[in-house]
């Protein structure tokens, strides 16, 4: 019964669209976002807001694999997107932000660090939930391909295309995207606009002025690598100066290591330094004249 | 891949390697293993990390996947028009202030280019709908706000109460040290008076109104000499000169009758009574001060 009346019902639907009501949305985007397994609370949290913002996002469930990431396009498709936000953890400490544009490509993969979520309270911000934003990007990006690609990217995958579904018709704040070091810096600006019962001592001047306050999240990336297909493919790009987590990790291990090493070593030898200081028993030492 | 795209690859290749003259099959960097690399030096770091960095295909890709012929509208993306630099990253409030700068300057490109459609930007004060943070959380935020500012404000007060404390005792002490200072000048200018009235017997004292030892200023006015009375007048007084010399230590009807050296509490135990135990808080005072 059910299936019959799908079947009705879409064949209304495309009827309805021969008939002359154009679907008039030219921007189609929709975002799956979904995570790996062994994702800590700081990251869902981190998920949870970006899925706030992006009304255009669809959340699946968690990804049992870290290798077999090809399948992430079958599953966009699956849930007719065309666009992949994937979190993958890594010793439930080191996030990486995979972006792909599937089924085809490119992809990216960030390394994301200095998560500061919405539920904190320094950021005092607030915005309509699906209303769509701005996008403000650095004149950084232009500067070279890879941030060329990226800027391309997020502006697909992080913009809200008009007429989204879930989305609302006010424009209430605006995401930034910066390059600062060589990562990429997010934030997250509620727009507000000056007027007499928000702004003590109101004046005319300040008519159309703006403030924005912070909403949050906020989290910086590091670009590790380009590729060309969507979760694979050549890479078209590798961040010469990206240091794994792990590296960073095992270096101080090492350094720690060293350090006990060093000491015994200095032990040891002192020891045999005061031992050649003693000297030897002559004719005329000591004990051999007063003993 | 289709064979159009391999070609677009091919070209690349050959771009990249154009200007290092080789003249070889294009090969990638990642293809290449140690014996290829032809060390005549014996110096070159064969464990060297290669990075790839494929302009040319990155320009391809980006041009294959952008968004065309859109109205701005339907991205709204806005680039500043300059980059943003800093001295240190570490710096944190200069560089959330470049952010913040680079946002303020692309809501204002944007509002007017969303103006300029027609479409809606501001929200209308009556205009509910859900938000992005719960009401719980922005109270939640409201009174953390609350409960900052009214930590500095006690935390101010606190400081001004210090100060105003430091600043009581500072007076306290200038006004003790200047009693003393006073004193010591009120001394200073008797000591004065009294060497003048010495030196200048012969002047009138009457510019000096002070009357400095009660009726004594005849005695001394009497003694004029330095040093105190005479050996003789010392002997005198001593051993008796003139007068009668008997009975001088027995009673006299006037010294019998004379009680005025007798208190009778002198000769009696004083009764001091149970000894007090102090009050509670003196007691706790006490053991403080050890």
């Amino acid at each position: 019964m059910a299936s019959v009346y799908k079947s009705a019902k879409a064949g209304e639907t495309s009827e309805n669209k021969s008939n002359g009501t154009v679907d008039r949305r030219i921007n189609k985007q929709r975002v799956l976002l979904l995570s790996s397994r062994g994702i800590t609370y700081r990251h869902r949290h981190l998920m949870n807001d970006l899925e706030a913002i992006l009304p255009q996002a669809k959340k699946d469930s968690k990804l049992d694999s870290k290798s077999h990431l090809h399948i992430l396009n079958e599953l966009a498709e699956l849930s007719n997107c065309n666009n992949c936000i994937f979190f993958e953890v890594r010793k439930r400490q080191d996030l990486y932000m995979w972006i792909s544009k599937t089924p085809n490509g490119p992809s990216a993969k960030l390394h994301i660090q200095n998560i500061h979520t919405m539920d904190e309270l320094k950021l005092t911000g607030n915005s309509l939930k699906g209303s769509r934003h701005m996008l403000s990007f650095d004149k950084n990006f232009d500067a070279s391909p890879h941030y060329q690609l990226l800027k391309e990217m997020f502006t697909q995958v992080y913009g809200v295309p008009k007429g989204a579904r879930r989305s609302k018709p006010f424009i209430d704040h605006i995401l930034s995207f910066s390059i600062v070091d060589n990562r990429i810096w997010f934030r997250n600006y509620q727009i507000v606009e000056k007027n007499p019962t928000n702004t003590p001592g109101y004046t005319a001047k300040d008519e159309d002025d703006i403030t924005l306050v912070e909403i949050g999240p906020r989290f910086c990336m590091t670009v590790i690598r380009v590729f060309e297909g969507s979760f694979g493919g050549s890479t078209v790009f590798e961040n010469p100066e990206f240091v794994s987590p792990n590296m960073i990790r095992a270096t101080h291990r090492r350094e720690k290591a060293t350090k006990y090493n060093s000491r015994q070593a200095a032990q040891t030898e002192r020891k045999a330094k005061l031992k050649e200081a003693e000297g030897k028993e002559s004719e005329l030492s000591t004990r051999k004249v007063f003993g | 891949m289709s064979s159009d795209e391999s070609n677009h690859t091919e070209e690349e290749l050959k771009i990249v390697q154009e200007d290092e003259l080789m003249e070889q099959e294009p090969v990638s960097l990642e293809d290449l293993d140690a014996s290829d690399i032809d060390d005549e030096d014996g110096d070159l770091i064969l464990e060297q990390k290669v990075t790839i960095n494929n302009e040319a295909a990155l320009k391809r890709i980006t041009e294959e996947f952008r968004l065309k012929d859109l109205p701005w509208i339907e991205t709204m993306a806005v680039t500043s028009t300059e980059p943003i630099e800093l001295e240190d990253v570490h710096d944190d409030l200069k560089r959330e202030l470049a952010f913040y700068q680079q946002a303020l300057e692309a809501a204002k490109i944007g509002r007017e280019k969303v103006k300029a459609t027609g479409l809606p930007f501001t929200r209308p004060d009556d205009y509910f709908a859900e938000m992005v943070k719960s009401d719980e959380h922005m109270e939640k935020i409201r009174q953390r706000l609350l409960d900052e500012t009214a930590g500095v404000k006690a935390s101010e007060d606190a400081k001004r109460q210090r100060d105003l404390k430091k600043f009581g005792k500072k007076v306290q002490v200038e006004k003790l040290q200047e009693r003393q200072k006073k004193k010591s000048e009120d001394m200073e200018k008797i000591k004065m008076l009294k060497r003048k009235r010495k030196g200048a017997e012969d002047f009138s004292t009457e510019d000096f109104d002070i009357e400095l030892d009660g009726g004594a200023d005849d005695k001394s006015n009497k003694k004029s000499k330095r040093g105190g009375p005479s050996k003789r007048e010392k002997k005198d007084s001593k051993y008796g000169f003139g007068g009668k010399k008997r009975h001088a230590k027995s009673n006299t009807a006037e010294s019998s009758a004379d009680v005025g050296g007798f208190n009778p509490k002198k000769n009696k135990a004083p009764f001091k009574g149970q000894a007090k135990r102090p009050g509670k808080a003196k007691r706790a005072n006490n053991r403080n001060r050890k």
